[in-house]
């Protein structure tokens, strides 16, 4: 249960019609170690209009509001972490805004875990989709995965991990809300399997200028972030500074010059982010180790189609059937196989590339 | 004096036989014609007094009345021209002779001479069902006519022809009837699989659809070759049989779309543009229901393009004839059925900048943006459509120049095979092809061994298929099984069907 420093704060934060810069310059106030209360009281009174602050006031000292919160919160499963609270993550407190109150759908133990963050552009190459799922699988065997919900890389590093549970999704917006609707289901099973949390009341509609806002606490749970795909100008590069000016780790895929899905990308790497290929290259920089279970051994001719996709990189189908002798129905039975296997992954107009 | 001559009326596909009555009596002169006559009957006045005359005959300056029985149904066309006239004629003295058991059609110029008219076609096959064999129509409908055993059709070229064979004065050679056989292997189809470089994924998905009866969805980047695969789809088909060729020629010759042939003798191939009306593709009609799109396509293709583009009522329309093979059309008038079986052939682009899969462009698109264009043909419509098929995007350039493509006539010679096995298979059975298959025979000849069990739930989970998908996955299984000639479905068989859902299982 809350305590009654808890219930304060999460009461305050229901509050409707504060606006966002007083709510920070509130919280600001309210992490030092002797909050000044007079000085809130009057940052609150210059933001909002007398006749709004007193209602304000006296729905902040109203029992029934409080409870009121308390329940509506209760009843659809949210629960409230609190920078009070010992589950509230350590690291997170670190950071510069840290969010008030985290509210929380799902296994709320994940945030005492080692955290690192998945992030990339919606506009994410189909093969890079399939990188950062598998990635995202292996990495969440060691950390707990953190992203947004966003299409395109955030769900497939969502989607990789929720295999293991081990993940966390940021929302920039109330759980009232389902933002991008395409990912309604995958949301939901982060919910059941993993961890979903935001800083806003459920109550608040998406924003655009919540996203990057929302960005920080992804920065700023993890020990790390790994961006997958991110163009020039990226909400992917956000999270990548705000983790550099944590402190943190921060990793890039390499991409081929001229990539316009990577640029940011590459440009991270000569700013002197770490490059990374694969897992191995993310746990180096930690000293940690994984032994990757062994991955079932290929035959015949899903090996043959295999090797040739690794060692000639993306082929047609028609390529490949014509380098193997071999009619094309034929290796469509085979690249299902590879596909269900999660070894190969389509492109569009009947490319493929294998994933290594 | 009183005559009696008949005609026919069309009721959708359908004749029924209507009496022309003419009574000329002594009174102040009037002419009358009573029974429900269109705008076009109630005109053939003008046209039959000037063709009278100008046939050196004499039009009678009497009080005529003219019954058009049973007199409740409405009379629509110009083809009661000839018997109106040659119910004057007769009424007024001119002819003498017997005209019962002659049916008449066909409309007249000014000058007498008769002009070809629509709908020849299911009037005769009606009215030989009826007991009629003996036919006074235009030249002009001739060829029409001549493929129709057991009936004896006189084409004439003019009003006076007609008046000077019904008295006798000169003698006419009925229509020589044509043989199907020998003008079938006149025709030949324009395209051929031959011409198409290449595209050997969607050549064997054209080929499965065939040989199933599978409707099949192309989609793919602009420019490589989805139009010119789907137009050769017929070209794959088994030959038309002559009772298949007769109700497709049917339903042209009411639409009045019957080429010089007279016939139709390769399988229909429709193209309807995107902002075609959902009364333009199902039919209809305010007094006279005419048939459709998917009608006019029926035993062949109805070729959709740019399937997104299309407006979603009408896509949604398509959902129950695809199911049920035809289509009623209900008006206030009546309702009518057309026969609408079809193989649905559809195209469109990967993505809203049609890029997707390209191999030397890239695609400007985020994945909402493919999923919404995606999602704007609905659930449902793609769950009737049994294979998606990505096209190649591969260059021309890439395809080395002297790869001998497979011609249609070896791919037909496979799919006949196929079809062979489901004829057999489904003897007892409503249906005749795969794809036609309910659950009771889904249930029947579509066992699966534990091992394609295993395969289906792998792919069912990978691909995340509806429940319904997996029925489509099985029925298409079935199909590659026929085409190979194996009794069972194996494990690469259910393997191959899957890969043809990938629209389905979409991007992340």
């Amino acid at each position: 249960m809350y305590t009654e420093r808890e219930i304060n704060l999460i009461t305050f934060c229901a509050l409707d019609g504060i606006s966002y810069n007083c709510i920070h310059e509130v919280c600001r106030e309210l992490n030092k170690d002797k909050p000044d209360y007079k000085r809130i009281e009057s940052v609150l009174i210059k933001s909002l209009s007398a006749g709004v602050y007193n209602k304000l006031k006296a729905q902040y000292n109203d029992p029934t509001f409080r409870a009121e919160v308390l329940k509506k919160l209760d009843k659809k499963g949210i629960t409230c972490v609190t920078v009070y609270s010992e589950n509230y993550p350590e690291l997170l407190k670190e950071i510069d805004d840290p969010p008030l109150v985290l509210y929380c759908k799902g296994r709320v133990e994940l945030l005492k875990t080692k955290c690192f963050a998945v992030v990339g552009s919606r506009r994410c190459p189909v093969k890079a989709l399939a990188d950062t799922k598998k990635i995202s699988f292996e990495i969440s065997q060691v950390f707990t995965v953190v992203s947004g919900i966003a299409e395109g890389a955030d769900a497939a590093a969502v989607d990789g991990a929720l295999k293991t549970g081990n993940v966390i999704c940021v929302l920039a917006y109330g759980f009232n809300y389902i933002y991008p609707t395409m990912n309604a289901q995958l949301l939901k099973s982060v919910e059941s399997k993993g961890l979903v949390i935001t800083e806003y009341p459920p109550e608040t509609p998406p924003k655009i200028y919540q996203f990057p806002v929302r960005n920080r606490i992804i920065a700023g749970i993890s020990l790390g972030a790994l961006v997958v795909s991110a163009a020039k100008k990226s909400g992917a590069l956000i999270t990548a500074d705000l983790a550099v000016d944590n402190g943190r780790e921060v990793f890039a895929f390499p991409y081929y010059r001229g990539t316009a899905a990577g640029e940011g990308c590459n440009s991270l790497i000569k700013q002197g982010a770490h490059l990374a290929e694969n897992i191995l290259d993310i746990l180096k920089e930690f000293g940690l180790d994984l032994s990757l279970p062994k991955e079932e051994e290929l035959q015949g001719d899903e090996l043959a189609v295999y090797n040739l996709l690794c060692e000639e990189g993306d082929l047609y189908m028609p390529v490949i059937a014509d380098k193997l002798k071999k009619q094309v129905y034929q290796i469509l039975t085979v690249i299902s196989k590879l596909e269900l296997k999660g070894k190969v992954v389509r492109l569009g107009g009947n490319a493929f590339s294998a994933i290594k | 004096m009183l005559s009696k001559v008949t005609s026919f009326a069309l009721n959708g596909l359908e004749g029924v036989a209507v009496e022309i009555e003419t009574d000329i009596n002594k009174g102040i002169v009037s002419y009358d014609l009573v029974g429900l006559p269109d705008a076009a009957v109630k005109e053939s006045k003008e046209r039959v007094r000037s063709a009278i005359k100008n046939s050196a005959l004499y039009f009678p300056v009497n009080k005529i009345t003219i019954n058009l029985a049973p007199a409740d149904l409405k009379k629509e066309g110009s083809h009661y021209d000839l018997p109106l006239a040659v119910s004057i004629l007769k009424a007024s003295g001119q002819i003498e002779c017997e005209t019962d058991g002659i049916v008449f059609l066909g409309e007249l110029a000014l000058d007498g001479a008769l002009r070809a008219v629509t709908g020849i076609l299911p009037v005769l096959i009606s009215a030989k069902a009826k007991g009629f064999t003996k036919f006074i129509i235009p030249a002009g409908n001739a060829n029409e006519a001549s493929y129709i055993e057991g009936t004896e059709v006189y084409a004439l070229k003019s009003l006076r022809e007609a008046a000077d064979f019904l008295t006798g004065e000169r003698l006419f050679k009925p229509v020589q009837q044509r043989s199907f056989q020998s003008a079938k292997s006149l025709v030949n189809y324009d395209y051929d699989l031959s011409l198409v470089k290449g595209q050997k994924v969607a050549k064997r998905a054209l080929e499965i659809a065939v040989a199933g009866g599978h409707n099949i969805l192309l989609y793919g980047p602009p420019g490589t070759g989805k139009t010119l695969l789907a137009r050769c789809i017929p070209t794959i088909m088994p030959d038309m049989t002559f009772e298949e060729s007769l109700e497709v020629t049917k339903i042209h010759s009411v639409s009045g779309e019957l080429s010089e042939e007279g016939i139709v003798l390769l399988r229909p191939f429709r193209t309807p543009h995107h902002t075609a009306t959902t009364v333009s593709l199902c039919g209809g009609g305010n007094s006279k229901i005419r048939a459709g799109e998917i009608s006019k396509a029926n035993k062949g293709v109805l070729f959709l393009d740019e399937l997104p583009e299309y407006t979603r009522h009408a896509l949604e329309s398509l959902r129950q004839p695809l199911e049920d093979k035809v289509i009623t059309v209900t008006r206030a008038g009546g309702a009518v059925t057309f026969p609408a079986d079809f193989i649905l052939c559809a195209s469109m682009n990967p993505c809203p900048c049609g890029n997707y899969g390209s191999a030397n462009l890239t695609c400007t698109c985020t994945p909402a943006q493919i999923h919404k264009y995606r999602n704007k043909v609905s659930g449902p419509l793609l769950d009737r459509i049994d294979l998606q098929v990505e096209v190649d995007g591969m260059k021309y350039e890439d395809f080395s120049s002297d790869t001998v493509e497979e011609d249609s006539a070896t791919v037909k010679r496979r799919v006949e095979l196929a079809r062979a096995i489901q004829r057999e298979r489904f003897s007892d059975e409503s249906v005749k092809v795969n794809s036609n298959m309910g659950e009771k025979q889904l249930k029947k000849y579509c066992r699966l061994s534990k091992e394609c069990d295993e395969v289906l739930q792998q792919a069912y989970e990978a691909l995340h298929l509806s429940a319904r998908g997996r029925a489509r996955i099985i029925k298409v299984a079935r199909t590659i099984a026929d085409l190979a000639a194996s009794p069972e479905i194996l494990p690469d068989h259910i393997l191959e069907a899957a890969s043809y859902r990938s629209y389905d299982a979409g991007s992340v």
